[in-house]
């Protein structure tokens, strides 16, 4: 396949990944201002910046929580911010946007059904405003634009030939989604824990938010009633197989298509080795972690999305951007 | 101006859409006659669309629209902040050709195009039609679209046209050529995709009728394509090259590859290597056969062409001058559709087939010639003054519709390159119906038919029509306000 064709739907994969995201914290964000107090919520607003690792609007993002000079800004600027604003690459609108044009430049590659879709999103975004999902009920956009993007997805899974096109969307879609989500989890453990103090500990909605963001929490409790036990879910968000929204399955999805993509021999290139690496060091390292160590498994998170970001590097010069001189004939 | 009232060829039919629609008997009209009823071929047409109502053919129109919306059937348009996508107008009332009118078209494309691809074998090749003084050397040879580097090339079945978008309009004298486009001409994805937009919204009345079909032109033109390959083999590695994202007819681009199925390539996705061309895939560097390129000359090969230009592929000319990759169409083909040597195709056709032209030109003056200069200058006000290698309807003057300001300033241009221009008589375009707030209006219309060369020549029945939308305009071009209808050739 073309390599700029691969790149193509690569961004297509991250940035859809990157906007349901959005649409998930936020909706999640929503349901923790209905009922919670204000400290409450804005623990809430922390944790959801500090895994975007962006610095919300107003006010510097502290990493010391005992900071009282914090200010929480209004829910309306900072779902503004995280939607809207035309200066965060990453808000919704721009991950829809950037997904769109990346599908533009190589829509001879992406299905019509596929491209009708993902410009029905974009369109439907384009045009609003805040204020416009702020008058009635602003949880039915999220709902709506992360329907949109399951839609998506969802014609890809029935309808895409399983050739290269489709291991680089999936490979796009998993790298993006392994990074967030250790990025969350981190933020999590950081706002929650950091002091450890009483007042500082996470509850029980803190977790039953978090898997919720995740998707997660009909399955977790499945599996553990609901019983919030901060380790467990710690680990079957990082860890557990068959959770699609877990840092272990993305990684998996990974290995796959790497695996596809590079005729059955990941291990030649580098992106293949690392990928590996990584879910080796969660399947075999990560069981025997000390479930109470906060700051070492922080760095473990922070070391997993870290070699996420060198694994799409990895990527890019395997497959994208290769040096022409030393490329064989293909 | 004289207007007769058309649709009362039976008053109980066709009564609504048509009630208020005055024919110019200055214009040949499509859809009626000089007595206002609908002609044989139309009145199908006229009758089935009479018995909608205009609320009806309104809804249609704009689900039409909207389709092309969702799917992004869009161009871009330069110059112009924030609207850098937009749709090309449909207007939903079909434009119908009768059976043996696209015989006769179909045979004088074939031969003109014949003639044409003849013309460029022989200026590039033993150079006879200017040995024997038919066509002047120095306007050949002056020509900024000549290609000196094309000096004896081989080029596969003679095909340096391989893609042909001829221009045609009706007058009352019938049909004549008003350009051939040479180099890159676009359009035939929106001749696709107003056919299928008119077929969707309209199919009970597209049922009524026999429509030749044209869906398979991707197949043709790849088969064409195919054909030019060095290799010979059954499955060549074809490709398209576009200059990316921005450019207005990239929509096309896209879509044409994905009809053909072969890779949509940029500038920077080829490399040349030991004189043959690669792309760069994911699993390394693929051989290249034939390049359907969608830019101009001067941007396929900084090496070969312009220096300064960052899009092209170093090295893509040398592979091309060896015949280790095809491309179409041919570098240096700009040179048969320049407006001056357009003049003299009548003449290459009687050169060449010997044969008389089935398809007439447009009379044309060269301001070249003292006398052309000289007519053109005097008749400022009543001419078409175009420049030579302009294309899209930029740079030209509409003297009739200009200010006496506008005339002066660009008889000055003339005078101090009056080889860049030459001017013909405003034509008298001819009109088919248009969907309007107040029913059917009668608007300018012309067509461009695609012709596609490769071991022998295929054509599609139908073509991209293009409709002057603003009452009374004459300039059809998408860029400046024009858009398209679908047009039924239908079968005997």
């Amino acid at each position: 396949m073309l390599s700029r064709s691969a790149q193509g739907l690569y961004w297509i994969g991250r940035y859809l990944e990157r906007a349901q995201h959005g649409c998930r914290l936020i909706a999640d964000q929503f349901e923790t201002m209905k009922d919670r107090p204000v400290d409450e919520i804005d623990k809430s607003w922390r944790r959801l910046y500090l895994g975007l690792q962006r610095a919300p609007v107003g006010g510097e993002l502290r990493s010391n929580l005992d900071d009282e000079q914090f200010m929480l800004v209004d829910a309306y600027t900072l779902a503004d911010d995280l939607t809207f604003e035309p200066g965060n690459p990453d808000s919704i609108r721009n991950s829809l946007a950037n997904a769109r044009e990346n599908a533009r430049q190589v829509r001879n590659v992406v299905d019509e059904d596929l491209w009708t879709c993902l410009n029905l999103a974009f369109l439907e975004v384009r045009d609003i405003e805040i204020v416009d999902i702020w008058r009635d009920r602003p949880n039915e956009f999220y709902r709506r634009t992360e329907d949109a993007v399951r839609t998506f997805f969802g014609i890809a899974d029935g309808a895409m030939y399983r050739d290269d096109g489709w291991h680089f969307l999936q490979l796009g879609r998993f790298v993006e989604r392994a990074q967030l989500l250790a990025g969350l989890i981190d933020a999590q453990l950081s706002v929650y824990s950091a002091g450890g103090s009483q007042a500082d500990r996470a509850t029980d909605p803190d977790w039953l938010s978090l898997l919720r963001i995740c998707a997660a929490q009909d399955a977790y409790g499945r599996l553990h009633s609901l019983q919030f036990e901060p380790a467990a879910v710690v680990d079957f968000l990082v860890a557990d197989p068959l959770l699609s929204h877990s840092v272990r399955y993305a990684l998996a999805r990974i290995c796959e298509a790497l695996d596809a993509v590079s005729a059955g021999r990941p291990l030649l290139v580098e992106a293949g080795r690392r990928a590996g690496r990584l879910a080796a060091t969660i399947d075999y390292d990560w069981p025997n972690r000390d479930p109470g160590d906060d700051s070492t498994n922080r760095a473990t998170l922070r070391e997993i999305g870290d070699s996420c970001r060198r694994l799409h590097d990895d990527i890019d010069a395997a497959y994208f951007s290769y040096g022409v001189e030393d490329s064989p004939e293909a | 101006m004289p207007v007769e009232q058309a649709g009362t060829g039976d008053p109980a039919e066709g009564a609504q859409l048509f009630a208020g629609y005055g024919t110019d008997p200055a214009f040949y009209d499509e859809m009626f006659d000089a007595a206002g009823a609908p002609r044989a071929h139309c009145r199908e047409l006229w009758e089935a669309l009479g018995e909608t109502t205009r609320d009806e053919i309104a809804t249609m129109q704009e689900r039409a629209e909207r389709s092309f919306l969702h799917e992004g059937i869009t161009f871009s348009v330069y110059g112009e902040e924030g609207a850098q996508e937009r749709i090309i107008p449909i207007d939903i009332i079909p434009r119908l050709i009768a059976a043996e009118e696209w015989d006769f078209l179909e045979r004088g494309l074939r031969q003109r195009l014949e003639a044409l691809n003849l013309f460029l074998a022989d200026i590039y090749g033993p150079g006879r039609i200017v040995a024997d003084g038919v066509v002047p050397a120095d306007l050949v040879r002056g020509c900024p679209q000549f290609r000196i580097a094309m000096r004896g090339v081989e080029v596969q079945h003679g095909a340096y046209v391989s893609v042909c978008g001829t221009d045609l309009v009706r007058t009352h004298d019938g049909f004549l050529v008003l350009e051939d486009n040479l180099r890159v001409p676009s359009g035939v994805s929106y001749m696709l995709a107003n056919r299928q937009a008119v077929k969707t919204s309209l199919r009970n009345v597209f049922r009524r009728h026999r429509v030749r079909g044209i869906e398979n032109y991707g197949r043709l033109l790849r088969q064409t394509l195919a054909e030019l390959s060095p290799r010979g083999d059954a499955d060549p590695t074809i490709v398209l090259l576009t200059p990316g994202v921005y450019n207005s007819a990239f929509y096309e681009h896209m879509f044409l590859a994905r009809e053909m199925g072969v890779e949509l390539v940029q500038g920077s996705d080829l490399v040349a290597r030991n004189d043959f061309v690669y792309m760069r895939t994911t699993g390394g560097l693929r051989r290249v056969d034939v390049i359907y390129r969608r830019i101009d000359d001067d941007f396929l090969d900084p090496m070969a062409f312009r220096p300064d230009s960052v899009l092209g592929t170093p090295g893509l000319f040398n592979a091309y001058r060896l015949g280790n990759v095809a491309i179409a169409n041919a570098p240096g083909t700009g040179v048969a559709d320049d407006k001056s040597v357009y003049a003299f195709v009548p003449d290459m056709i009687r050169y060449f087939l010997n044969e008389e032209p089935l398809l007439a030109n447009v009379e044309t003056h060269l301001c070249r010639d003292p006398e052309g200069l000289e007519f053109t200058l005097d008749n400022l006000d009543r001419l078409v003054v175009k420049e030579v290698g302009g294309s899209g309807g930029y740079g030209m003057l509409v003297g009739a519709h200009a200010t006496p300001e506008e005339r002066t300033a660009f008889a000055e241009l003339i005078r101090q390159n009056p080889s860049n221009y030459i001017s013909q008589p405003t034509l008298d375009l001819s009109c088919a119906p248009c969907l309007t707030d107040d029913g059917a209006a009668p608007r300018h219309v012309d067509l461009r038919p695609f012709v596609l060369r490769g071991q022998e020549t295929r054509l599609v029945p139908g073509a991209f029509c293009r409709v002057a939308l603003t009452p009374g305009s004459l300039v059809v071009n998408s860029s400046q306000g024009g858009g398209g209808k679908d047009l039924w050739v239908l079968s005997a």
